[in-house]
């Protein structure tokens, strides 16, 4: 949690077209610091501006235009900002990064402690853990499914790789109202997220999973990877997505 | 609510076509471990494997005209699927089941202990 005192603002500009991956970059963005537990931060759209290409952006509505600049402004510790600053460069791809020294004068009022940073996507071998999730389908967190949410989560947080498999048939911890709920009805909705990583990175990842599964089992055990390969993507592609490192692991139990 | 307990995970291999007393046998088993109050089982259907006869299993376009591999996913304490496995030895005719050791974090909004809900 942020404390009074020497800090870091990071102002981050944008064109509103960028896309990562099919969605606007502003949000990979949001997405991105916001599951790396960073204290608060605010997207504003600018009404008209240009950018390195010398392109007037402007709007005689502002509403249809999807081309203005966008400002994304966070305020955090220099040290979380180093971490993140890699990762943030290269989600905003050809946007501008500005950093300054500033000053809290009162952070904002938090709760919850800070999540526990996790080391940089490392190659395992070896010993390692699996950790399956069951949850409904249905669940949701913030508006969207949960358990898309919790992919973006483990994304976020450098977990090497998950998968989320839909069952066909189930029921556990995350049904609402077992007695209720026809058992065998096809659309029930179980879903299973199944991720392999190092036991610290994983253990790393639960103050994350608390918050966002109300109902639903976590199971670990542990796993010997002996193989994990993956290819970087290619460079012409979009330039924001050079850290998507497709895992793909193979696993003994 | 959250808890945490070491359990067992058990996984059963069986073909989609399989069957017992005229039910799909992964409804069958779904079903018996839902009356033993088993903590949680899904079901998943595989899109190609081959099991225990050698016997090519594969989803076909419409996903039930073929015998697609099924794996059926069990987790709990020990002594709850210690309770289960006589039936299974009964059930299973053909197939493949692999059990762990597991730790297991369960979320509920409910106060049932595991193992003891009907």
């Amino acid at each position: 949690m942020l404390q009074p005192g020497k800090a870091v603002k990071v102002t981050i500009y944008l064109g509103e077209g960028a896309t990562h991956h099919g969605v606007p970059v502003y949000s990979s963005i949001l997405d991105f610091l916001f599951y790396r537990g960073v204290a608060g931060a605010t997207v504003t759209k600018g009404v008209a501006g240009f950018g390195a290409d010398h392109h007037m952006h402007s709007a005689h509505l502002v509403e249809i235009s999807d081309h203005l600049p966008i400002k994304i402004e966070f305020i955090e510790t220099r040290d979380k900002v180093e971490e993140l600053l890699g990762k943030l460069e290269e989600l905003a791809g050809s946007g501008l990064i500005e950093t300054q020294e500033t000053t809290v004068a009162k952070p904002a009022q938090v709760s919850k402690s800070a999540k526990p940073l996790t080391p940089a996507h490392l190659k395992i071998q070896g010993k390692a853990q699996m950790m399956r999730i069951y949850l409904s389908e249905h669940d949701r967190w913030s508006g969207k499914p949960l358990y898309g949410a919790l992919v973006e989560a483990m994304r976020a947080n450098d977990i090497a790789g998950v998968t989320v498999y839909r069952g066909i048939l189930g029921y556990g911890a995350h049904r609402r109202n077992r007695k209720d709920n026809p058992l065998l009805s096809p659309h029930h909705g179980s879903v299973m997220l199944s991720a392999i990583d190092t036991a610290e990175k994983l253990r790393a990842f639960l103050p994350i999973v608390d918050k966002m599964v109300a109902e639903g089992l976590v199971v670990f055990s542990d796993v010997d990877v002996i193989k994990y390969a993956y290819r970087a993507l290619d460079a012409d592609q979009e330039t924001a997505s050079a850290t998507q490192d497709s895992g793909q692991g193979q696993v003994q139990q | 609510m959250k808890e945490q307990f070491q359990a067992r995970m058990l996984r059963i291999h069986f073909g989609e076509d399989d069957r017992w007393q005229g039910k799909p046998l992964h409804e069958a088993i779904v079903g018996k471990c839902k009356e033993l109050g088993i903590a949680e089982a899904i079901v998943f259907r595989g899109i190609e494997g081959y099991g225990s006869a050698s016997r090519i299993r594969r989803s076909g376009h419409w996903s039930r005209s073929k015998d697609a591999p099924i794996q059926l996913s069990i987790i709990d304490t020990e002594e709850q699927i210690a309770k289960l496995l006589p039936f299974l030895d009964a059930m299973v005719e053909e197939g493949l089941v692999a059990t762990s050791a597991v730790e297991v974090i369960r979320y509920s909004r409910s106060d049932i202990a595991p193992g003891s809900e009907q």
